[in-house]
């Protein structure tokens, strides 16, 4: 059973990396969105299994996004590099942030990150001549010369990454001790589980990831601004999306990423302007109908059956 | 062997009274100091602070009573006073009515909405985790700011009021003094609040259900019902003073987003169930948000200082709780 | 050799005084029974000593060292272990992988040593099915998996808090066996309870507390003839 699985996961790798060969340029960009968003989902999910929420997701994007872009406007370096310090700056103010917040958890913690992208936006807008001010700024070239297969083949790395870390975070003493904070910290506390340092630890890795993301977003398409770069979609969909696919899990987010990811190609084509109602709408009702989103659903129905079947 | 116990339970409990005395009052007498220096050195701050503070306070209030008594945090709180904007607009532009007028109507037309948003949406989540309450109303808040944005565009919209403009002048400084408004507003909002909770059984009967649900339920207090009046009369209110917001400022689908996390902000600050030193703090916020505004080149600061804010009262809360 | 020692511990929660110079000591393999009416303070005894609450005055000595600051899961980690009264087991995982919990952190084992750690905890406790799902289990099997959830963090000094509640004849006297079988690896414990049927077989000396105080301590016999203890709890009936 184990080896089918793999070799499915394998064949599936494949045909996704050999992708470029036989499709043409627009479903490679639709792609790309795709696997970044699938980052971003996964990130989110990976900070709400230890119980906390994260409003500000925009906001470690958009600093990503910035210090990759500045970094390699201001010092050449390979553009790869830069987008892994964007992720690396997002780590450490996400780090300065959780230490001082993190004592108190809950809804104190979420809204002070919902606070996180307009603070970054106000302070890039207002440092114009480090930033670009709010007209934002501009890469000479997009990566790569704007090669659409290897920026693909960059967003599937994005996303890669971040499904290795969610595997890590499911597979090792991290899923054990993120239950338990989440499930009662009391009771994890007294189970030797250092809340706060993993709190603080798992806020700083969703934190890079999501940086890096936007790293590798701003380097593709080649600009930075305050309000692109930080606009409250990059919040809002990964929230949607993993909520869609089913918290608390690897395949969740990414079914809910790429549901939600094909969706919006076509309601872009449809309605311009509402579509960022639908996923307000979709969040709404996943939890007041489906807490559990797709997968979680399927498979309690799964379970049901199972249970049902056996006397 | 004598019983001293008791001499050690009364010492504590004056140490303790006289503490939490202090706390309001320290608040208070920071708030005031600030208050007098800013007077002599930048009069506009001071009076321009105090008509913002008021703005915060007032609407930080509703929210307030909806965590205090309810529990749940209602990150759609500035979607719902946007909304109340574009009603006292839209019933200006089709009635003529003065928007000020337009409290009235807000008052009762935001209570029948609060209702409808209680029954449709709120009450699933209320014995649900804190996180699904904070997801629940992020997406409401979505869903409002959209749909504004869908049905009246994010094209920000005024009202040429001639009113608006009055200003008085003392000596040789001049200043509006249409914003008093505001004052008034926090004053008449706070008093009404606390004479409601203290003083009327309704009110009394929100308090025992704010603090103890299961034992309001036992005493006969239909906990529904007093959630269900609760969160419509804040949604009530931030409508009403949405209207009131509408004449002053240009309002867009996005104008109330800010609000919700300020008034979270004063809230902390000021301590849960402490409706009283919500004004205390927003003084310090506004002063403090206008004092930066003064300086001209520093201006796109002022609108992050609750963000500083906030994250100092986290800070020392969390310190406070450790020692403890 | 005393395993813990506390010194005029005393805790308010804002105005309430919940502990009240508390004075004990538990000694090495002893099993001390801590009994009062409800609101004694006895679960806010095990919270101070296990650092969910900070002492407002006092101290607390474990194996002489002072720990009176130190935060909870570094109290566990030293060797103190509790049970809670209302069990919680996490969804999603396993009764193994539950008590795998104490074990990962408690004493910072590897997931495969944690794992084995785990499984001869359920053959010690007499949970020999460990794939059963947990919302089918049993009352007792529930507290049997909470107990080795807390026996898995490797405690020195283990307090039980109220294990036998709910629990018919028979089940609490296994639950007593049980108890007897872990003091025998050398455990010392210390044991709140309502029942005391188990305080009077299972301890040497019980301390019995009331109002946050210690109104009387010794062995079963004297402490449940004491006037003052009777009238606790009859002071609770009324």
């Amino acid at each position: 059973m184990r080896i089918s699985k793999y070799l499915l996961y394998v064949a599936i790798l494949i045909i996704l990396l050999t992708l470029p060969f036989y499709t043409g340029v627009y479903l490679l960009n639709v792609m790309d969105i795709i696997l970044i968003y699938i980052a971003m989902a996964l990130s989110w999910d990976m900070l709400l299994r230890s119980g906390q929420i994260s409003f500000g997701v925009a906001g470690l994007f958009g600093v990503g996004g910035y210090a990759a872009v500045l970094l390699n406007l201001n010092t050449g370096m390979n553009p790869l590099i830069c987008i892994v310090m964007g992720g690396l700056a997002a780590g450490i103010l996400a780090w300065l942030v959780g230490i001082a917040v993190l004592q108190l958890r809950g809804m104190y913690f979420a809204i002070v990150t919902l606070a996180l992208a307009e603070i970054f936006r106000v302070i890039i807008r207002n440092l114009p001549d480090l930033t670009g001010g709010p007209e934002g700024t501009i890469l000479p070239s997009a990566i790569f010369a704007g090669n659409s297969a290897r920026t693909y083949w960059l967003a599937i790395a994005v996303a890669v990454v971040s499904v290795i870390a969610s595997e890590l975070f499911r597979r090792t003493r991290i899923h054990f001790a993120l239950t338990s904070i989440r499930n009662d910290e009391i009771v994890a506390k007294s189970s030797g589980i250092d809340v706060f340092k993993y709190l603080v630890f798992i806020f700083v890795i969703t934190s890079a990831i999501q940086g890096m993301t936007g790293g590798a977003y701003a380097h593709i398409y080649g600009f930075v601004s305050p309000e692109g770069s930080f606009s409250v979609d990059f919040t809002l969909l990964p929230i949607a999306m993993a909520l869609l696919g089913g918290m608390h899990s690897t395949w969740g987010p990414v079914v809910g990423a790429v549901v939600l990811g094909v969706i919006s190609e076509f309601l872009k084509l449809q309605i311009p302007y509402g579509h960022l109602l639908v996923y307000g709408l979709i969040i709404v009702i996943t939890i007041l109908f489906f807490p559990q989103g797709i997968l979680g659903t399927i498979g309690q129905r799964l379970k049901n059956r199972r249970l049902r079947g056996s006397p | 062997m004598p019983n001293l116990s008791w001499c050690w339970t009364h010492r504590p409990i004056v140490n303790l009274l006289s503490k939490l005395k202090q706390r309001t009052y320290q608040i208070a007498i920071i708030s005031v100091i600030l208050a007098i220096i800013l007077g002599f050195w930048k009069p506009h701050v001071l009076v321009e602070g105090i008509q913002r503070a008021c703005l915060y306070a007032v609407i930080a209030l509703p929210m307030a009573l909806i965590l205090g008594i309810v529990g749940i945090i209602n990150l759609a709180h500035g979607e719902y006073m946007m909304l109340g904007a574009y009603f006292a607009y839209f019933l200006n532009v089709y009635t003529g009515m003065d928007p000020l007028l337009a409290i009235f109507p807000a008052l009762l037309a935001f209570f029948l909405i609060g209702i409808v948003s209680y029954k449709a949406i709120i009450k699933y989540v209320l014995d649900a985790p804190e996180l699904n309450q904070l997801l629940l109303t992020f997406g409401l808040a979505m869903v409002i700011e959209q749909l504004a944005n869908l049905f009246w565009t994010s094209r920000p919209i005024k009202l040429p009021l001639k009113y608006v403009s009055a200003s008085a002048t003392i000596g040789s400084f001049t200043f509006g003094t249409y914003e008093f408004a505001y004052i008034a507003a926090a004053i008449i909002v706070l008093a009404g609040l606390l004479l409601f909770l203290k003083r009327t059984s309704t009110g009394q009967a929100a308090l025992a259900v704010g603090q103890n649900p299961r034992g309001a339920k036992l005493v006969g207090i239909h906990v529904d019902r007093t959630y269900l009046f609760i969160f419509s009369l804040s949604i009530a209110l931030v409508g009403a003073i949405g209207a009131i917001f509408m004449t002053r400022h240009s309002i867009f689908p996005l104008v109330g987003a800010p609000f919700t996390m300020k008034s979270f902000c004063l809230i902390a600050m000021a301590g849960i169930g402490n409706l009283m030193e919500i004004l205390w703090c927003s003084l310090i916020l506004g002063l403090a948000e206008n004092f930066v505004l003064s300086f001209r080149g520093y201006a796109g600061w002022a609108d992050i200082l609750f963000f500083a804010l906030i994250v100092l009262v986290i800070m020392v809360r969390s310190h406070q709780r450790q020692v403890k | 050799m005393i395993v813990l020692k506390t010194e005029n511990v005393t805790r308010y929660f804002g105005g309430l005084m919940a502990l009240n110079r508390v004075n004990m000591e538990f000694r090495q393999g002893e099993i001390l029974g801590i009994i009062g009416p409800n609101g004694a303070g006895k679960t806010t005894f095990i919270n101070v000593v296990a650092g969910i609450y900070l002492p407002t005055e006092g101290k607390i000595f474990f194996n002489d060292q002072d720990i009176s600051g130190l935060p909870a899961h570094k109290r566990c980690r030293l060797g103190i272990g509790r049970t809670f009264q209302l069990v919680r087991p996490l969804p999603g995982l396993s009764l193994l992988e539950n008590i795998m919990v104490g074990s990962l952190f408690g004493k910072g084992l590897g997931q495969r040593e944690a794992r084995k750690k785990a499984e001869e905890l359920c053959e010690f406790l007499g949970l020999p099915d460990i794939t059963r799902d947990i919302s089918r289990m049993t009352a007792l099997e529930i507290k049997k998996m909470e107990i080795a959830h807390a026996m898995a963090t490797q405690p020195k000094l283990l307090f039980l808090d109220e294990v036998m509640a709910g629990l018919n004849n028979d089940e609490t006297t296994q639950m007593i066996n049980l108890v007897r079988k872990i003091c025998s690896r050398g455990i010392t414990i210390g044991i709140v309870e309502h029942v005391m049927r188990v305080i009077r077989e299972l301890t040497n000396r019980v301390v019995v507390l009331d109002w946050g105080e210690i109104i009387a301590e010794g062995p079963y016999g004297e402490v449940s003839n004491d006037p003052r203890v009777v009238a606790a709890y009859l002071g609770e009936e009324n």
